[in-house]
């Protein structure tokens, strides 16, 4: 039940004016630096954000294993989603939904994303993000993570990705993944939350994020399986070794860096905040795949709809809901992330989460006869 | 055979769709004077907020006047010539027909009182309405919003959004009596209160109030105090749009509806109404247009049946209602019994009724459930989500109150991990 009003369409920052397009070249720019650091062609004879990171970190004295520009992107990224958990608290802390699942992924941020791969540096071992597993972290199947990691971060990580979050996805949806605990997500949930309505509803949308996002998931498969053919026998064959290096190379930068990074938080104020969860997540599909067959669901209330476009604006997976509410259609979307934000923002509350088995059969319109008094 | 559909609302829209998926060669021409494409007017209130655009209010992508295979012509209509078989708009021309719907809505009542004509004095009904009150409400002003209905508390809602000091003032004794009681009501004036509102209550209005220059300075109520006030928005409900058909052959009642039977038929040859603008049998028996988003969709639908010649019966089926008082949601369902009329004139209610009501504790949030013998026959419900059919299905089912607050909790449709319902009082709420 939303409490107050937003004034989206009035804020410069998420009315694609100048202000928006300022702040996603900004983006833009940012990441281009932290993933290619140096660029002698732009004229970035040095990497900046390294530069920055090290002085920050001399300045603060902490350990030099920190003085990466990785930990410094962490910072940022986790202070950004408390800044915006907090304001999502402010603006829809009312709903138990909201609040439980915003201090849930901002939580898993700081402690898995960001605490625990910082005491791992300090302690001289390899970082590692608990809360990110493969597909979408491919290289935590890779060989080189999974021979080199202790058992329990391995079992962790096994577990994680097989096991428990297509278990919940099944029963209780993907969006105890994608909007609980996920970072990416996390971000698009929180600092993101202005932008959320510039996700397009068309029909082509839809078709394109079904054609993309399913590639990349096939692309992270085979990216995969190259990456462990190498590694068993890439030593007797030179010309495979070189072809999967440049496969794992490959993905890395199309997918892993410019999909993931550069666009998907690059176009935030233009295109909404979920661009790589909706047209690139290999996890989100994989997830996504399970939930359709699962039981999770949206129940629509029987011909209660009075097609205000609300729950379709605020959908950041660009999910035409009011379609399947006028329809009095309930539904699940491959897609859909279980934000809940579709039911909150809903004057006339027609839609609802849901996995418990369906109780009142819903798509017959109601039955007209009166109360014969 | 040459469909023509006067109003693109919910009703034009929804018949235009039903015609279309039995007729599929018939030319079908939607006409329309306000906007181009249809849209939802409830979500009038969140374009002004800005939460919404004008575009996301559609509730169809804009290819659908193509895929569908509708004409549109946009132009306000001055005359219907039902002898002629043909619409006459402004500039003269004419739009023949050989089967014709009209859905033309309704329109703000005209505020009656001395002084409201002229510029401060605003409607909150059409996209012009908005785009007026839009253009001059601007934070710090103080408004006043005169008429304690639904249109009401939602422009009141955007203006005080928006930063207005508003006062709300109502002629009634409390907020909404034409669903709520005296308990219902005292919460949400809480409601509304608690946001810093001026709410007066019991308070009818006398005269808007100019100054020298004609600019809106107040009103002034019943018992001659004043409100003071840069601008007033009336919403004291709605009349049919249908002065255009004064000189036509069409029966009006006295309200300007539309006559029609219960195949939404008019009383000329060729021409059917629905939605706002059609006078139609309510369960009580009288006559009277229904102004609701939910009964103009199936008044829509149901008309165009009959245009393609079935044989049809409107009746409203049981009733059902939703809105939204500031933050609390609010939903009906059966039978409800109320003190005050639509005209504001009083009604008894049967006497054999009783009422179990409990207000949470601690929360903006009340259940009545309404007794006949031993069944139950309504609910209202104030500040937590429900749906509506199982309610339905259980007055239908004959269910006595008992069985019904055993399992009232199975139709609770509040978001995920909210305060379930629970019953506070067996016995003693029953009065």
């Amino acid at each position: 039940m939303q409490s107050g009003l937003m004034n989206t369409y009035q804020q410069p920052a998420s009315n694609r004016s100048w202000v928006a397009w300022l702040l996603s070249a900004l983006l833009f720019f940012a990441y281009i630096l932290l993933y290619f650091g140096p660029i002698p062609a732009l004229g970035l004879r040095f990497d900046l954000l390294q530069r920055a990171a090290e002085a920050a970190g001399a300045a603060l004295g902490l350990p030099a294993v920190l003085h990466s520009k990785w930990v410094l992107y962490g910072t940022v990224y986790t202070l950004a989603m408390i800044l915006g958990g907090a304001f999502v608290l402010r603006r829809h802390g009312n709903s138990p939904y909201q609040r439980i699942r915003t201090v849930s992924v901002v939580g898993v941020q700081v402690v898995f994303a960001f605490l625990l791969p910082i005491v791992l540096q300090v302690l001289g071992r390899k970082e590692y993000y608990f809360s990110y597993f493969w597909p979408l972290k491919i290289e935590y199947f890779y060989p080189s993570v999974i021979l080199q990691q202790p058992f329990l971060i391995v079992f962790w990580s096994f577990l994680g990705s097989l096991v428990v979050f297509p278990l919940l996805a099944f029963f209780l949806g993907k969006r105890f993944y994608c909007s609980w605990v996920c970072g990416c997500g996390g971000l698009a949930n929180t600092i993101g939350e202005p932008f959320r309505h510039h996700s397009s509803k068309s029909a082509r949308a839809w078709s394109i994020e079904k054609v993309s996002i399913h590639t990349v998931l096939f692309l992270a498969l085979v990216a995969t399986a190259i990456v462990w053919i190498n590694w068993a026998v890439g030593r007797q064959h030179p010309e495979f070794a070189s072809f999967a290096f440049k496969v794992q190379e490959g993905y890395g930068f199309a997918i892993g860096a410019m999909f993931a990074g550069v666009l998907g938080v690059g176009l935030y104020p233009l295109m909404g905040t979920r661009v790589w969860c909706r047209f690139g997540c290999p996890m989100a599909a994989l997830l996504g795949l399970v939930q359709k067959l699962g039981r999770f669901r949206i129940t629509v209330k029987n011909d209660m709809c009075i097609a205000c476009g609300n729950c379709s604006t605020y959908c950041e997976m660009g999910i035409d809901v009011r379609q399947y509410a006028m329809a009095n259609q309930t539904f699940t979307r491959a897609a859909c992330v279980g934000c809940g934000m579709c039911a909150h923002v809903c004057p006339r509350g027609v839609l609802k989460l849901e996995n418990q088995p369906i109780r009142w059969k819903a798509g017959q319109p109601i039955r007209v006869h009166a109360v014969d008094l | 055979m040459h469909y023509v559909i006067l109003g693109n609302g919910v009703a034009g829209m929804e018949a235009a769709l039903a015609l279309r998926a039995r007729d599929d060669g018939a030319p079908i021409t939607l006409v329309s004077a306000e906007h181009d494409h249809f849209f939802s007017r409830p979500a009038l209130m969140y374009v002004f907020a800005g939460q919404t655009s004008l575009r996301d209010t559609e509730p169809y992508d804009r290819g659908l006047y193509g895929r569908m295979r509708f004409e549109r012509v946009s132009g306000r209509v001055a005359s219907l010539d039902a002898a002629g078989h043909a619409l006459v708009f402004e500039d003269g021309s004419r739009l023949a027909y050989e089967r014709l719907l009209l859905a033309v809505g309704s329109r703000a009542r005209p505020a009656p009182w001395p002084g409201a004509e002229g510029a401060g004095l605003h409607y909150f009904v059409t996209l012009r309405d908005l785009e007026a009150l839009d253009h001059e409400a601007k934070k710090g002003m103080r408004a006043a919003v005169l008429g304690g209905g639904l249109i009401g508390v939602e422009v009141a809602e955007v203006l005080h959004d928006r930063g207005l000091h508003v006062t709300f003032v109502i002629r009634e004794g409390w907020y909404f009596p034409v669903a709520l009681d005296r308990n219902e009501a005292s919460l949400v004036a809480e409601h509304l209160r608690a946001q810093a509102l001026d709410v007066r209550l019991g308070a009818g209005v006398d005269a808007v109030l100019r100054r020298d220059d004609g600019r809106v300075r107040g009103v002034r109520l019943a018992g001659g105090e004043e409100v003071v006030a840069d601008l007033v928005v009336s919403t004291i409900g709605v009349v049919p749009n249908t002065g255009f058909l004064a000189g036509s052959a069409l029966t009006l009642a006295k309200s300007g509806a539309i006559e029609t039977d219960e195949a939404l038929r008019t009383s000329a040859p060729d021409v059917w109404a629905a939605g706002d603008c059609a006078n139609v049998t309510w369960l009580d028996g009288s006559r009277r247009p229904e102004q609701l988003w939910y009964t103009a969709r199936d008044q829509g639908r149901l008309a165009a049946r009959s245009m393609l010649g079935d044989e049809i019966a409107y009746r409203r089926g049981t009733w059902y209602n939703s809105a939204k008082f500031f933050d609390l949601e609010y939903t009906a369902a059966g039978y409800v019994p109320v003190s005050v009329g639509p005209e504001g004139n009083p009604i008894v209610p049967p006497p054999d009724l009783r009422t179990w009501f409990q207000r949470v504790p601690g929360r903006f949030e009340s259940q009545r459930i309404v007794v006949k013998g031993d069944r139950v026959v309504g609910f209202n419900m104030l500040g937590s989500r429900w749906n509506h059919e199982p309610l339905l299905d259980w007055i239908h089912e004959r269910r006595p109150l008992a069985w019904v607050l055993e399992h009232l909790g199975e139709a609770q449709f509040d978001e995920e991990l909210s305060p379930r319902f629970r019953v506070l009082a067996r016995e003693e709420a029953v009065s």
